[in-house]
């Protein structure tokens, strides 16, 4: 019987673990790939290891391509994203949860319309409207255009978020004197502040990773973010480098990374909260 | 009398505080209303609008069409086509997700798996990396010549020959629907993996008890409890799967010759590869209508949900 038992659990590790790594397989293999000589990707069969390790991609990557200015211009328009979604996102949140006045629902309603409304029914007008206020091409046509698809998110994930705060505790605040401001600022705020963090870092990683918008909307390498810039590389280049793509790659998944290592926590929780109380 | 109009007076000041209350919720709500009627309400109503019309991109000239862009469009083989292809695409990746993500979230949820938190976030990876990343990775694996896929497949005995697995039909779908179950089915296992947590054990001991076996607990008591969380979840995917753009793009680009093309791809293609926005618009305001069945079926659920809490 114990015996059994133990034979169940070793394999249900060796099953859930092998799964586990053949779904992180491709990112095993981007990183490896990136750390070996261009001449070692051709050999067949090719060798799983790297035989010689190797940096010269990333300082390919970093000294002749224009990486470090599409890495820039992703930086400022994901931070200015954030910053932007989430105040207005943070403000509009705790009205719809605590204040009541007409058309309230229906509102919340509507953001979780535009939560779902895919991006190439709006990018025509779009389009027009950046082309024709004359800011085509620039990395706020992109902030502009990302906070179509950010904000819906970030308002419903703060809904969300704000409606597991006890309405009592503003009430308490209010008894003891409070405005609805003051009681905002000093209770609702840091009450809401991991829902918050959460908010932030998946609207970050929306905006880090858009594609269509930034495809469309900008053509210059002085606006173009990473996303679009490093596809550029791939279509550009006469013969396709791939250890230097998958240096790319590694280097523009760093956020993410970092993200990963240290604040995972908040990225589960929005999981939890957002749309999908069943 | 004092007595009245002191009662009267506080009324009327607990009125106007709530008013003022709700002047206040006005405009802490009124930046997002603004952003929403800019970027969202406003292009989506002229979306309809430019549908109307045939425009030339480069010049942006257009003259009025009327219905005509509909008429052309519900006549083309080629909205049908890219139709079928996003239904085939949206089915095909959505039941990978699904049955993958249910079975690695109940392999997850099993207390004996070692590391068992790390094994978790390594498997949201795909979710949270770039499209870009995504596709160039896998572009890499499926490369014929030295792509590590058709090398694991040759050396294993599963095939005689390496496979073309972008260029050619039916490999080029098949291979879209993977990767894309590849990139999302870790949204399925974290809300399955949830929800999994929040059984009540005595269930699973009372089927025990009643002679169930695994396969009769799963069916009769994970399955049931899993209901709700698997409608909104196939909803939501059903809505994000359909109108994927960048996924498919990148990696086969709408080919081979069109076999992967889906309504998206073809609104893209058509304002910008084909400078015929008008029509562009058309197509958007019909893709946008087929996807309103899922998505109002996703907000009468929520707003059947909101109502019951």
């Amino acid at each position: 019987m114990l015996a059994r038992r133990v034979i169940g659990t070793v394999l249900l590790n060796i099953l859930t673990w092998a799964v586990v790594l053949a779904i992180i397989f491709p990112l095993i293999w981007m990183m490896l790939t990136s750390i070996k000589p261009q001449t070692e990707l051709f050999h067949i069969p090719p060798s799983f290891w790297p035989h010689e390790i190797t940096f010269e991609h990333y300082r390919v990557l970093l000294e002749e391509t224009p990486f470090l200015q599409y890495f820039r211009n992703s930086s400022i328009l994901a931070v200015s994203t954030t910053a932007i979604v989430v105040t207005v996102g943070t403000l509009g949140a705790h009205s719809l949860v605590r204040f009541s006045y007409p058309g309230r629902e229906k509102l919340a309603l509507l953001v979780l319309f535009t939560y779902l409304l895919p991006s190439v029914v709006l990018i025509i007008p779009l389009y027009l409207l950046m082309v024709r206020a004359g800011i085509a091409n620039t990395i706020l046509s992109l902030v502009i255009a990302y906070t179509t698809f950010a904000l819906p998110y970030a308002l419903w994930l703060l809904r969300s978020f704000m409606q597991g705060i006890p309405p009592d505790l503003e009430a308490a605040a209010l008894v003891d004197g409070a405005s609805r401001l003051g009681a905002f600022v000093d209770v609702i705020l840091p009450q809401a502040l991991p829902g918050i963090i959460s908010t932030a870092l998946f609207t970050f990683i929306l905006a880090w990773n858009e594609y269509l918008y930034a495809l469309v909307l900008v053509s210059s390498d002085a606006a173009r973010p990473l996303t679009t810039g490093v596809m550029n590389m791939l279509i550009t280049s006469f013969n396709i480098e791939w250890s230097l793509l998958m240096a790319a790659s590694v280097m523009m998944s760093l956020p993410l990374i970092v993200i990963f290592a240290f604040l995972q926590r908040y990225l589960t929780r929005g999981f939890a909260v957002g749309g999908v109380k069943g | 009398m004092a007595s009245i109009s002191e009662r009267n007076g506080a009324r009327q000041g607990e009125w106007t505080l709530a008013l003022r209350y709700s002047a206040l919720g006005m405009l802490l709500i009124a930046p997002a209303i603004l952003v929403f009627c800019a970027v969202i309400v406003y292009p989506l109503v002229s979306t309809i609008h430019l549908s109307l019309f045939s425009i030339f991109t480069p010049t942006l000239q257009g003259h009025w069409v009327g219905l005509e862009n509909y008429a052309d469009l519900l006549s083309s083989s080629t909205f049908w086509n890219a139709l079928r292809n996003n239904l085939i695409w949206t089915a095909g990746t959505l039941f990978v997700q699904v049955v993958a993500g249910v079975a690695l979230a109940l392999l997850l949820n099993n207390n004996n798996v070692v590391f068992r938190p790390l094994a978790q976030s390594l498997v949201l990876f795909p979710y949270f990396v770039s499209t870009v990343v995504a596709v160039l990775v896998w572009r890499w694996l499926f490369n014929d010549l030295y792509g590590i896929l058709n090398h694991f497949m040759l050396q294993l005995g599963l095939i005689d020959m390496p496979i073309n697995w972008l260029g050619q039909m039916p490999n080029a779908m098949i291979s879209v629907i993977l990767v894309g179950a590849w990139k999302y089915f870790p949204f399925v296992v974290i809300a399955v993996l949830a929800r999994l947590q929040t059984i009540p054990p005595q269930l699973y001991e009372a089927a025990t008890m009643d002679g169930a076996g695994p396969w009769g607990r799963f069916f009769d008591v994970t399955l049931p409890q899993l209901r709700g969380v698997l409608t909104v979840v196939i909803l939501l995917r059903t809505v994000w799967d359909f109108k994927e753009f960048d996924l498919i793009y990148l990696l086969t680009g709408g080919g081979p010759i069109n076999a992967t093309q889906t309504l998206p791809l073809l609104v893209y293609q058509q304002a910008f590869g084909l400078n015929r926005m008008g029509m562009a618009a058309a197509y958007a305001v019909v893709m946008m209508a087929v996807m309103l069945v899922f998505m109002s079926l996703y907000l009468y659920r929520f707003r059947r949900g909101e109502e019951a809490a």
